[in-house]
């Protein structure tokens, strides 16, 4: 940070993880980014409660259990599955909530669009820069003064205390993998659990797609990274057996 | 090509941004009171407190300290340890201790992950540790975020908070 640069940060414990949130104002006044930073928190709390699996009466539990049809839903659930049904065709279907055991689940999704709608609020509300990370998912606008873009590590596998890589972030990075909670992303074409790819890794413009294809990767492999990088994205693959594979323009600074 | 992990260094001082306590190290952020919601906010100008504190780390170890755990006091201030209290959460229970020198958190454990299922268990071993990743990448001065698959629970902030507040008291 360049002296002089203010940063004001804040973590929210909100979708059973924080969200921890990085803004530098760059102009605007103290008063009006806490406002922000305080909008941007209510979007991530209304989205928990709209989506969250572990609350049996929010509207997507009750929609998983047929106590109700999507009309009867508020506009966020329809707008995250119209999210949901471009995602699929976007990763050539290695990303479909649809036929995942259990019914519709669209929580692979939700926390990526949650810090991505909490970003634009921010940037709605004239903060000069800013990142929402939610639990590894980020989504950032601006870049912090002294630099051409913000710097994200992107940690191994094997330990939260290492780091693969480091890149340069304009934008949005998501990463899935099989460590985040056991095998729970599941191979929808061979109807299992996925192995092979320790972690996936997928940098572009809107979170929600990053997300979606990260989670798809997972399953897929190396035969997903091209309907990655024909709809504008990059990626990153730690292979279980400590290989890695990238896309030719992952805007990494070290090596992998 | 394999992979070379870049090791990441530091205290667990970025915790504090984490679960709502504020150190109190010689160029500290200023803490703000008045943020909404349960979370913890802190702001900096010109140059972070954990930016400050691993500077000073180094300058007074001249060996180094690799990891939170081997980090040691360089003057007086005494280090203690607390264990938090045993909570209930949605796949069982566990207990976190927190270990801290002087006013710094020095470092995180789960002492007890007491969990009902081979699911919660595998949650319990790649997940728990994802706001100790949090705390150590904000030791580190050259990167901003980072990026990873995590699930974390709200019963470890709990215990750890218990924890903190049995050495602050």
């Amino acid at each position: 940070m360049r002296p002089g640069e203010i940063s004001y940060r804040h973590a929210e414990p909100v979708m059973g993880t924080v969200v921890s949130i990085d803004v530098r104002p760059q102009g605007l006044p103290m008063a009006s980014t806490r406002a922000a930073v305080a909008r941007a928190c209510e979007v991530l709390h209304r989205a928990d409660e709209m989506f969250s699996l572990y609350k049996p009466e929010s509207p997507l539990s009750r929609l998983r259990r047929g106590e109700i049809e999507l009309e009867e839903c508020p506009a966020e659930v329809s707008d995250i599955v119209t999210l949901c049904e471009q995602a699929k065709v976007a990763s050539d279907g290695w990303f479909d909530p649809w036929r995942l055991p259990g019914g519709f689940d669209p929580t692979g999704l939700v926390k990526g669009w949650a810090a991505a709608e909490a970003a634009h609020v921010l940037e709605a509300a004239g903060v000069g820069a800013g990142m929402v990370n939610a639990a590894g998912d980020i989504a950032s606008f601006g870049r912090p003064s002294h630099r051409d873009a913000w710097r994200v590590g992107i940690r191994t596998p094997e330990s939260p205390d290492l780091l693969s890589c480091v890149i340069d972030l304009r934008g949005s990075v998501a990463t899935s993998g099989r460590y985040e909670r056991g095998d729970h992303v599941w191979d929808v074409v061979a109807g299992r659990p996925a192995a092979g790819v320790a972690s996936a890794t997928v940098c572009g413009p809107d979170l929600v797609l990053a997300d979606a294809f990260a989670t798809g990767l997972v399953a897929a492999g190396s035969a997903g990274l091209d309907a990655v990088t024909g709809a504008g994205y990059q990626a990153l693959l730690l292979l279980e057996d400590g290989e890695s594979v990238a896309t030719a323009e992952f805007p990494s600074l070290s090596a992998v | 090509m394999k992979r070379a992990p870049i090791v990441l260094t530091g205290t667990a001082a970025g915790l504090i941004a984490v679960i709502g306590y504020h150190a109190a190290t010689p160029q500290a952020a200023l803490t703000s009171g008045t943020s909404a919601g349960p979370g913890a906010s802190t702001l900096n100008v010109g140059g972070t407190s954990t930016t400050a504190s691993s500077s000073a780390t180094k300058s007074s170890a001249a060996t180094a300290a690799k990891t939170a755990k081997t980090t040691t006091a360089s003057s007086a201030q005494t280090t203690r340890s607390a264990v938090g209290s045993d909570v209930q959460f949605q796949y069982g229970d566990m207990e976190v201790k927190v270990t801290m020198t002087g006013s710094r958190i020095t470092d995180v454990s789960v002492v007890k992950a007491d969990v009902y299922d081979q699911h919660s268990y595998e949650i319990n071993q790649y997940a728990i540790p994802y706001l100790k990743t949090e705390a150590l990448k904000a030791q580190s001065a050259s990167i901003d975020g980072v990026s990873g698959a995590s699930y974390t629970s709200a019963a470890y902030e709990q215990s750890l908070q218990s924890a903190i507040d049995k050495l602050k008291a």
